[in-house]
């Protein structure tokens, strides 16, 4: 009975909302269109909050429209051509940049990123950061007891069961890629290969092999230094740990960009200029668990301190990266189907 | 008089039909063209003289075969067992056959690792750890997914075979052998072809359990080529080559296949649902326990696994959210309409086809139309839907507002193979039997529907089932024309886990896989009337 009319109390509250919305719209607010991934703009992920805060200094409407990951916001962009609806895409990463680009749909943003705390600064003038974090292997505390020190030792001790990410098909996997070529260089190959013999399998996603690994099925798997702190805000559980990395670890840094046919120029310019600001910054280390690009004034929960953090940064230049992505996908081919 | 074809009135009577089939190749045509429309020859080139594919060929062409060979030898005497003997929770145990399809991958892929894993039920029971990864890992999956299927195909099959060839076997003292091999057998077999291929089709473009259980990229199939391409490389032309190549495959696959197979013939004898007893063995027996309790072992313990959330507390939070009741009701309001729009579609096709059989230039087609239908799976999902909205977009209209739409035709017509499968043999043979009489006796239209419902209801039930699930399964279609708002379940599933709400994702699959039971329940009890399984 209860459950009933807890339904038809949403049912009710969706339609006064939908007429709400139309009432708004007919008293000519203009609409943003972001373009996000969903764990973005999902209740427990940051794009509400910053939704509420940016409408309040915008006297607008925002938007988000979800596709299933960051592929996938720039392939539906790349699908809709110059006939988009889109203002701004949120949630692309610097691997994905360059073909970004390529498309030639994405505007040039005047947003001043001096005070940006990426990794050598930040001087893109297509793309905003928005948050950052860096790849890792994450393992059990419980059940691995000599616990690696950096990539290297991942890589050759054959008695760690490992799971990562495939290259072809997600950002991790693409990462620790890329990890592997400025850590091991021209012996990549090489360092795949002995990888490979201790690996239990690669996964197509990120979920994918992070559900298997929190069932048990490996020793580590890759994910974000950033993993535990979910781990410990959320289920107040501290068993999962990033395994150190002493050669440096490689980052991820999430962006935003403008679109040149944005239907509402002035408002994606609005937006992104706030990224950069508390009401967005603010939000992304508990929501999207990774860490804001700018000194924080608010400091972050405390679990964040706890955090591995890098002693060194690893990281290819783009347009190195864009050039022989297919070559070295090809190497790690090689090298893992021998 | 003699009228030409597309006068006569044949014709305009069967124009609706003719009508919604155009629809659907046209629509089905133009959204491939769309794709094609990026083609260059050099495409061609790279992809044929690239050895990676080649690999890829290879691998994904073994393991189909392996897959769908295996899930057929196990269906056959699983269904004959099934059908001889009745035992408590029969039904129960044919419902949960008709789930596995639509389970979402990862949930299955994680309900395997529950139990056959590293620290899975199995090494905790016995401490031996199995090699799950490769192999062994993705013929176990596919055997999960597509055996029950096989057998409810099968079981359709079964159900032609007529009263009079039980009561023959019964009065010439036939042993359960003998049964098998001069009854059941014949009827079985020619349901064989088309399982093998709708099998064989689904373990080929078969993607993240090939990759994950299969233990890495020494396990990718083409379908991993189409997604790359699609999606990351955004290269429309390789991936339209790459899904042309999938095509070819597929189509020589399904040739050769209906070329040995024996030729498709329906009988004309009089089917009723009396089965009559046969004589018991011992062996007989053992037999038939040995295979259901093998089909209980590869079913069950998965599925045990993914309900397990059912009793924790947090199956009951979620339950009180609004998301799940949110993303329940987007997953209705998609899966209704899919399940109508494919019924009718196939429904045309049945029309269609039960009209030129008695005409002698086009009694090819009814077959044809069956195959044609099938070839509709072979043809990924995300290509079909990508196809769609560059189609679409090249007519002005604006994909995204229409998503909802786009998502209920691209369903329906994923789940029109298996339609098609469930309801044409019932149809076919409907036809044969009673055509002359109903026509001697000037019966048609409506009342002649009227009295061959009660004949054909169970597989239409079967087949509104298979397309409301199919829906309600959906990831691929709705992923990349979803928006706000359209967030079914599997969706939120994906969300869920997504973002490291793991457990939360365990229940939601629970909650669907509940779904798919009820409304499968619905359909059999509802158009399917009382007295079936």
């Amino acid at each position: 009975m209860q459950i009933f009319s807890k339904t038809s109390l949403v049912i009710a509250t969706l339609a006064s909302l939908s007429l709400s919305s139309t009432s708004l719209s007919a008293a000519n607010t203009k609409t943003l269109n972001v373009y996000t991934y969903d764990s973005f703009a999902s209740d427990w992920g940051p794009g509400p909050k910053i939704k509420t805060n940016f409408e309040k200094e915008c006297a607008c409407t925002l938007n988000y429209v979800t596709l299933d990951s960051s592929v996938g916001i720039l392939s539906r962009v790349q699908l809709e051509g110059t006939s988009s609806k889109a203002d701004v895409l949120l949630g692309l990463d610097l691997n994905l940049m360059e073909a970004a680009k390529k498309s030639g749909l994405i505007a040039s943003h005047n947003v001043d990123t001096s005070q940006v705390t990426t990794p050598g600064g930040w001087s893109d003038k297509s793309f905003v950061p928005f948050d950052q974090g860096y790849f890792a292997f994450i393992y059990n505390t419980e059940t691995l007891k000599e616990v690696p020190k950096s990539l290297k030792e991942v890589v050759e001790n054959q008695d760690l069961s490992v799971i990562y990410q495939d290259p072809r098909t997600s950002t991790p996997g693409l990462g620790l890629m890329l990890w592997m070529k400025s850590v091991y260089g021209d012996d990549a190959g090489q360092a795949w290969e002995t990888l490979a013999s201790h690996t239990k399998t690669v996964t197509k996603g990120w979920y994918d092999g992070y559900s298997m690994f929190l069932k048990g099925e490996a020793d580590v798997v890759l994910s974000y230094t950033t993993s535990p702190a979910y781990h410990m805000v959320v289920e107040n559980e501290s068993k999962y740990q990033a395994v150190p990395a002493s050669e440096g670890f490689y980052p991820q840094v999430e962006v935003a960009a403008q679109l040149k046919n944005a239907p509402n120029p002035d408002l994606a310019g609005q937006f992104m200029q706030f990224i950069l600001t508390q009401g967005f910054q603010g939000e992304v280390a508990t929501g999207n668990w990774m860490f804001p690009v700018i000194e924080s004034a608010d400091s972050l929960p405390k679990a964040f301190s706890t955090l591995e953090q890098p002693n060194k940064v690893l990281i290819l230049p783009a347009d190195q990266v864009a050039q022989n992505r297919k070559l070295w996908i090809n190497e790690w081919l090689d090298s893992v189907t021998q | 008089m003699r009228l030409g074809f597309f006068g006569s009135i044949f014709f305009i009577k069967m124009l609706p039909a003719i009508l919604i089939i155009l629809l659907f190749s046209v629509v089905g045509v133009a959204s491939f063209t769309a794709l094609l429309l990026f083609q260059d020859l050099s495409n061609w080139y790279q992809v044929l003289s690239s050895r990676y594919i080649w690999r890829l060929l290879n691998f994904s062409l073994w393991q189909a075969l392996l897959s769908s060979a295996l899930s057929l030898l196990i269906a056959i005497p699983v269904t004959s067992a099934l059908m001889h003997r009745r035992f408590k929770g029969r039904d129960f145990l044919l419902q949960l056959f008709s789930i596995s399809l639509v389970v979402p991958t990862i949930v299955a892929i994680l309900g395997i690792v529950l139990v056959y894993g590293r620290s899975g039920w199995v090494t905790g029971v016995t401490g031996v750890e199995l090699p799950l990864y490769g192999l062994f890992g993705i013929l176990l999956a596919h055997v999960f997914f597509n055996m029950p299927l096989v057998v409810r195909i099968l079981i359709q099959a079964h159900s032609l075979i007529p009263a009079g060839q039980w009561r023959l076997s019964y009065q010439l003292g036939f042993s359960r052998w003998d049964l098998f091999r001069w009854v059941e057998w014949p009827y079985m077999r020619k349901a064989l072809p088309g399982a093998f291929l709708l099998v064989f089709m689904l373990c080929f473009s078969s993607f993240a359990v090939v990759l994950t259980l299969g233990g890495g990229p020494k396990s990718s199939t083409l379908e991993v080529a189409i997604y790359q391409a699609l999606r990351y490389e955004f290269d429309i032309a390789k991936a339209s080559v790459l899904s042309l190549l999938q095509v070819f495959v597929c189509t020589l696959v399904a040739f050769l296949v209906y070329r040995f197979a024996s030729a498709y013939r329906q009988d004309f004898s009089l089917k009723q649902l009396d089965s009559f007893p046969v004589k018991d063995s011992l062996k007989a027996r053992c037999f038939d326990l040995g295979f259901l309790c093998l089909a209980l072992l590869i079913l069950l313990p998965p599925f045990i696994a993914i309900l397990t959330p059912i009793f924790t507390p947090l199956f009951i939070t979620t339950l009180w959210q609004e998301n799940t009741w949110l993303a329940l009701w987007v997953s209705i309001k998609i899966a209704f309409p899919s399940a109508a729009l494919s019924l009718m579609i196939a429904m045309a096709f049945v029309v269609l086809a039960r009209a030129c059989m008695d005409r002698p230039n086009w009694s090819w087609l009814p077959n044809k139309l069956e195959y044609m239908g099938g070839m509709i799976l072979i043809l990924p999902s995300l290509v079909m839907a990508t196809g769609l909205f560059l189609l679409l977009r090249n007519l002005g209209i604006a994909a995204f507002e229409l998503a909802y739409w786009v998502v209920v035709w691209v369903n329906a017509i994923m789940a029109l193979p298996f339609v098609l499968r469930v309801i044409l043999p019932t149809f076919y043979q409907q036809e044969k039997r009673y055509r002359n009489l109903y026509q001697s006796l000037g019966v048609r239209g409506f009342a002649r529907f009227r009295l061959e419902w009660p004949m054909v209801r169970q597989a239409v039930a079967q087949a509104c089932a298979y397309a409301l699930l199919l829906s309600l399964g959906d990831m691929s279609v709705i992923a990349l024309f979803g928006s706000q708002g359209l967030t079914s379940l599997p969706l939120y599933l994906f969300q869920l886990i997504g973002s490291y709400r793991i457990e939360q994702g365990a229940c939601i699959a629970v909650l669907l896989v509940l779904l798919c039971f009820v409304l499968f329940s619905l359909c059999t009890r509802v158009i399917g009337g009382k007295s079936n399984a």
